[in-house]
């Protein structure tokens, strides 16, 4: 039976929550042991850009829609993914880990990243950010989420995931379906618009997306995520992938999908060749020529309420 | 009961015109249905802060009552109201007009070949024709969002502007970002604490030339009644040669984008939130926004914008789907009218007790956009497809009145009971309108309030304005079932 996007559409209106329907003064805070707390922030800080960069990319995936349903269903994902950023930011203060209105600041790697989107990204072709997204998503929920609720004790942080992993499992189910709907077009049309991957900018977009993504990986392993857990996660997009004859007949999902088992595999020749040492050349760039974050950027904020 | 020749319903600048025109034919026992207490239909209820027309002053007013005093180009709506209140005692229309009289239903009787007319306060009109002159844009809407009964602050619609709240200092949002909208908003500024403006899509706006008459100029209108009115003329063709980009998808669209798109750029200093101000749909497939206050305005201190869906309104303020409650004293709601695509304002009950609003339900259609098949003797202003996305409205209108006027006086004349449009030519008629429609640019795959949930246009002409009048200039009695 075909998927009912409007069916969705009206779920992610019913399922909306914000940040006022959670006690963040609730007991728990206390549970962060001061050993956790460096690492914490330091995990909670990626996780909250990687959410305001994900909710950029729905922004633009919104303006490539394949139809209005859609369309409307990626401004929710968009607003969602800020949600879940600023729902992470009102943590790390209930953590004590912000110092009033603070926002942490994104790494190199981030903020090259940012620049990138905000530049490029609404040019982007369809199928490849509509391959890219789930396959974070999936990364995102099995693995970083999964590792932080076996670290942190705090309930209150479980609670806040609960909805986040709610609202997530709808963007995987849409992102799925879409890359479905996408696959089903002529190959003719696929392989064209997979052949503008080819243009510098989007070639230069996605050569930093390899740092970006080795280095959280890296940062994450290295806070004593398993690797076993992200080779889980990467293979559930794979296997989501799979399962849709139109989703394998996309370039950009085989393409994702090989550099997706790549990046989990630390012993495979991409990550000496490729892959270190663009980490090691990205985090020479100095701060100034990451150039000015854009506004959509700086929009993250931990206050429930705004006056 | 009130018997006369013709009811006219809504005494706004349809229904006087309407009016002044049958006297012009020498007929003079009509009335006219006007709710409110006062004449001036949306001018009069529409008085928001910075509420101003979008045409040229000159071009829109009545043909045949130019006004050679008006301040400026685009004048604001105390202004328009004051001139239709002239144009009411110039021709002598008071006495004409029933006020307080809200029309309930309407219903056809066959065998005296009349329609009545029955009002809120329990009166009953009678006449042989109608017209509807009850305006496309006579109620106010409230959108369709959760919560919306639950928000404790002040509401205010930008169709019945509360003027006894006073926003100085105030935390204001704005839901909507329409024609009202970017009227309201630049005056909310220099006044409120706070404005907040929630986007849900963004228009295109195009730079408004306004500029006030110098004295010599308006002397020269009084002295030279001629020259406003070939002034009138040129900004008649100047609107007409618009529709190139506006109604049809053409190089000169892309055109108008550009120069709407440099507008932007020069007003604009923020990237994103010029990428969030840029519309994704063709110039024309909804209302053009004339304004060059309005991007300056959305980059005060005081303001922002806002383009996260409004997840719900809560008890005190809005809550966007980013998950952060917007805490304001006031909602202003710029969320326009409902345009009666698949409806009527109220019951109309024609032949045979057919009931127009259940052959309107999947979208409006009418022949010319003045009469329906099976309502005989009714006659519709501001009809199904008789909306100008180009030029002034008061053309369209005057051309429609003349029509109906024409049609009125033969139906005295020839003394009938009866003038029915036939059905198969109305059939065709909307056959070949929707084909010219299916080539515009409003059916060109953007939502707007000219179409139907299923895409169907029941609100705007396809062409040029001069073609609209051809259509309408020769009324031919064969199209009607005509009865003595």
């Amino acid at each position: 039976m075909a998927f009912d996007f409007e069916d969705m559409l009206r779920t992610v209106k019913d399922k909306q929550w914000a940040l006022v329907d959670i006690d963040w003064d609730a007991p728990g805070a206390d549970l962060i042991t001061e050993e956790q707390r460096p690492k914490l922030k330091q995990f909670m800080t990626d996780l909250v850009w990687i959410e305001n960069i994900g909710a950029r990319g729905f922004a633009a995936l919104a303006r490539k829609a394949p139809n209005e349903t859609v369309k409307e269903i990626y401004t929710y994902f968009h607003a969602e993914e800020q949600k879940h950023a600023n729902a992470e930011l009102a943590l790390m203060r209930r953590w004590g880990m912000l110092e009033g209105d603070q926002v942490p600041e994104p790494n190199v790697n981030v903020r090259l990243a940012i620049q990138m989107l905000d530049r490029y990204a609404d040019g982007a072709p369809l199928s490849g950010l509509a391959t890219l997204i789930p396959m974070l998503e999936c990364a995102l929920d099995g693995a970083l989420v999964k590792f932080l609720l076996d670290e942190v004790a705090d309930p209150l942080c479980h609670e806040v995931f609960k909805h986040i992993n709610s609202d997530e499992s709808r963007h995987i189910a849409v992102d799925f379906q879409v890359l479905d709907l996408v696959g089903a077009g002529p190959l003719r049309r696929l392989l064209i618009e997979s052949a503008s991957i080819l243009k510098p900018q989007i070639l230069l977009g996605l050569l930093l997306y390899v740092p970006l993504l080795n280095k959280m990986r890296d940062n994450i392993v290295a806070m004593g995520l398993s690797e076993r857990k992200l080779h889980n996660a990467v293979k559930r997009f794979v296997t989501n992938g799979q399962r849709s004859a139109n989703t394998r007949r996309i370039p950009a999902y085989q393409l994702f999908k090989r550099q997706a088992a790549m990046v989990v595999d630390r012993t495979h020749p991409y990550h000496r060749y490729l892959a270190d040492p663009l980490v090691r050349l990205t985090s020479r760039i100095p701060a100034r020529l990451t150039g000015k974050t854009p506004s959509w950027a700086r929009e993250l904020t931990h206050e429930p309420v705004a006056e | 009961m009130t018997t006369g020749t013709v009811l006219i319903i809504g005494a706004g600048f349809a229904g006087l015109g309407t009016a002044i025109r049958l006297r012009q034919a020498g007929i003079d026992d009509f009335v006219v249905l006007e709710r409110a207490s006062d004449v001036g239909g949306t001018w009069r209820d529409n008085t928001y802060p910075g509420a101003a027309c979008d045409v040229p002053s000159p071009l829109y007013s009545l043909s045949y009552a130019p006004n050679p005093g008006w301040s400026r180009a685009y004048s604001g709506g105390a202004e328009i109201l004051d001139y239709i209140r002239s144009v009411v005692a110039e021709f002598d229309l008071r006495p004409h007009i029933r006020f307080g009289a809200n029309v309930t239903g309407l219903s056809f009787e066959e065998g005296s070949g009349t329609w009545t007319a029955r009002t809120e306060d329990g009166r009953r009109f009678t006449a042989r024709a109608v017209v509807l002159a009850s305006g496309p844009l006579a109620n106010a809407s409230l959108p369709d969002i959760p919560g919306i009964e639950s928000y404790t602050g002040h509401k205010i619609h930008s169709a019945r502007w509360d003027h006894d709240y006073d926003m100085t200092g105030k935390r204001i949002a704005v839901i909507g970002t329409g024609a009202s909208a970017v009227q309201i908003i630049p005056r909310l500024v220099e006044q409120a604490r706070t404005v907040r403006v929630f986007q849900r899509t963004p228009g295109w706006v195009m730079p408004r030339l306004d500029h006030g008459y110098p004295g010599w100029l308006t002397k020269l209108f009084r002295r030279r009644p001629a020259v406003q009115h070939a002034y009138r003329a040129a900004l008649f063709w100047a609107h007409e040669v618009m529709a190139l980009g506006l109604v049809w998808n053409s190089p000169f669209t892309t055109a108008l984008q550009a120069v709407a798109r440099a507008h932007l750029r020069l007003t604009v200093r923020d990237s994103w939130l010029r990428r969030q101000l840029t519309p994704d749909f063709r110039i024309g497939c909804k209302r053009v926004l004339m304004t060059s206050d309005y991007y300056p305005a959305l980059q005060r201190e005081n303001c922002k914008l806002i383009t996260w869906p409004i997840a719900t309104l809560a008890p005190n303020g809005i809550r966007t789907a980013d998950g952060i409650e917007h805490e304001v004293d006031c909602i202003v709601f710029a969320t326009g009218f409902e345009v009666h695509k698949t409806s009527t304002p109220y019951p109309i009950t024609g032949r045979g007790g057919r009931v127009l609003a259940e052959e309107w339900s999947t979208g409006a259609r009418a022949y010319k956009s003045v009469s329906v098949a099976g309502y005989p003797n009714l006659f519709l202003t501001f009809g199904p497809n008789s909306g100008p996305g180009h030029n002034s409205v008061l053309v369209y209108n005057e051309s429609q009145v003349d029509y109906i006027v024409r049609a009125i006086t033969l139906l005295r004349d020839r003394n009938l009971r009866t003038m029915d449009v036939r059905a198969d030519i109305q059939d065709a008629f909307n056959a070949e309108l929707h084909r010219k429609l299916a080539r515009t640019t409003w059916n060109s795959g953007c939502r707007s309030w000219y179409l139907t949930e299923e895409g169907f246009n029941a609100a705007m002409y396809p062409g040029f304005a001069v073609q609209y009048a051809r259509e309408l200039a020769a009324f031919d009695a064969d199209d009607y079932h005509l009865s003595g």
